[in-house]
């Protein structure tokens, strides 16, 4: 016990002086607030994409850059010849970047419900919205993890992987101005299924069970072939 | 009982024997070197043995225990310093030590150990700051934090400066002083032979000798030199004085220089026979055999290319 809780600390000291995880959480809190100066109580758009953008980059840039990184140094290597299983620091990790997503999730509807003034609709939906998105961003981080040779790598996959998912994600665009064809698919993408449940309990209407289902099928499916393929050195 | 036993270890990555056959016995307390050059097997040969890799063939005991069924018990008794690892850039000396002497049952102080191995200065310097040298000692550091029986360091003094080589060299006497068996990896000469009760060669795979560096220099039967310089050249005669000495193969005087080249335990017999003549000479040098040559008698080539 005394390990994980040692193991936790010093990860979460590490998270903190890393300027990337920082930037996770001020990019989506600087379009809330930029673009927020228009927003209207009824605004169902913004706080939305804000919020997904957040759990966007959690996914597909902290997770697999810190796991690939470590894998690169050597240190779960490192960490297979001491008592500790190197598992314990892949569950640490996960963990943290619950944590932090958690953090920002919270930061962001604090500001934009406490500040800008948009409303806040029921707890319970936004945290079946949340939880699934989140769980599928992770599975996708997980799985550049485990396929990327290097830090650098897994880095320039995620940064790559965020454009055409944000896109197709109705976060570059919104969803009604892009093709029909390109908006319906894209609402089946870990990124648009998030977006799109969180703009649909922000409607009021609720999220819609197919989206839920989707993305609860990514978080598996994705953190399985992860497995497959993840090594620890 | 030896502390780690290896029998008949054999490891193949696709269709490249990497291990063929190796067997040693590395005894309680002693300093032992696996040599040999890069690509010889040295680092894979260690890795079956702390329970990193399975082997194909074979059978290892590291303290009676198996690495890979026994492998939690003995990863509590088993210090490693691998080769090219890192930690997080931005993990503090303190933390870190701090971190890995939680995940043993009992470790050592980790405030003594900053101590004993000159970090106490660096105790809350990140160690993406530090130099190669503090960083080596920082990993020798953590592989004894757990309080190990045994310890493995792997190629500890590459890419340090000559200095801090020398430095760590006296850290290892250290770790061996407090009773702790060592097995040093390493491609560095100078190093197995300053530092090793025992040398295992590897040579693509093979154990090809094993012994203390001074027995397998003896066995090596290379010729080597004796030079000296002649105070007074008046009225001797070093060739008709030293030629027919036992182990003696030439003798070359040019001016005041005089070259003696020979097998074996010839160099006694060369001081021994000038002494007794009285004859003054200054700038007497002993080429000896070195563990260098030694490798190259046994490899047939010689390990710094």
């Amino acid at each position: 016990m005394n390990t994980l809780v040692k193991l936790t600390t010093v990860e979460t000291k590490l998270l903190t002086r890393e300027p990337g995880s920082v930037f996770t959480l001020l990019i989506p809190l600087f379009i809330l607030v930029v673009f927020g100066r228009s927003i209207t109580e009824g605004d169902t758009v913004l706080l939305p994409m804000a919020l997904t953008i957040a759990i966007g980059l959690v996914g597909l840039y902290t997770l697999p850059t810190t796991l690939a990184t470590y894998r690169e140094r050597g240190i779960l290597r490192r960490l297979s010849v001491t008592p500790v299983r190197p598992g314990n620091m892949l569950a640490v990790q996960l963990l943290l970047q619950l944590v932090l997503t958690v953090a920002t999730t919270g930061l962001l509807i604090g500001v934009g419900v406490g500040v800008l003034g948009a409303h806040m609709p029921r707890v319970l939906p936004i945290l079946a919205a949340f939880l699934l998105g989140t769980a599928a961003m992770l599975a996708v981080g997980l799985l550049i993890a485990s396929l990327a040779p290097n830090g650098r790598s897994a880095n320039g996959v995620g940064v790559l992987l965020y454009f055409p998912m944000a896109y197709l994600a109705g976060i570059m665009q919104p969803p009604d101005r892009m093709p029909a064809m390109v908006a319906r698919i894209g609402e089946y993408t870990p990124l648009g299924a998030l977006r799109q449940s969180f703009h649909d309990v922000w409607s009021g209407t609720g999220p819609q069970p197919t989206l839920l289902v989707v993305m609860a099928a990514y978080a598996v499916v994705l953190s399985l072939v992860a497995a497959r393929f993840f090594r620890w050195e | 009982m030896a502390v780690i036993d290896v029998t008949d270890l054999s490891k193949r990555y696709d269709d490249h024997l990497v291990l063929d056959r190796v067997s040693f016995s590395v005894e309680e307390g002693e300093v032992f070197g696996v040599l040999g050059p890069n690509g010889a097997g040295k680092t894979t040969l260690v890795e079956c043995v702390e329970g990193l890799r399975r082997p194909d063939a074979g059978t290892v005991r590291v303290l009676g225990l198996d690495p890979l069924r026994q492998s939690p018990e003995l990863r509590e008794r088993v210090g490693v310093q691998l080769q090219e690892t890192k930690l997080p850039e931005n993990i503090r000396v303190w933390e870190a030590l701090d971190l890995y002497a939680s995940f043993y049952a009992r470790p050592r102080d980790w405030r003594r150990l900053l101590e004993e191995w000159g970090l106490a200065d660096k105790r809350d310097a990140r160690f993406g700051k530090l130099s190669g040298g503090q960083q080596q000692r920082l990993f020798i550091a953590l592989a004894l934090v757990g309080d190990p029986r045994v310890a493995f360091l792997d190629e500890l003094t590459t890419g340090l400066d000559p200095q801090a080589r020398r430095a760590t060299w006296e850290l290892v006497r250290r770790i061996r002083a407090s009773g702790v068996t060592v097995v040093l990896v390493s491609h560095f000469m100078d190093e197995v032979e300053e530092l090793c009760d025992r040398v295992a060669i590897l040579d693509r795979g093979r154990v090809v000798a094993l012994d203390s560096p001074a027995g397998l220099i003896e066995g090596v039967d290379a010729e080597h030199q004796v030079r000296f310089r002649l105070t007074d050249r008046e009225g001797t005669d070093p060739v008709g004085l030293l030629g027919g000495l036992p182990g003696v193969s030439g003798v070359t005087a040019t001016g005041d220089e005089v070259l003696v080249t020979g097998r074996g335990d010839f160099a006694n017999a060369v001081t021994a026979a000038l002494a007794r003549e009285h004859v003054l000479v200054s700038d007497l040098r002993i080429d000896r055999s070195t563990l260098d040559d030694a490798f190259v008698a046994l490899t047939g080539r010689s390990l710094q290319t």
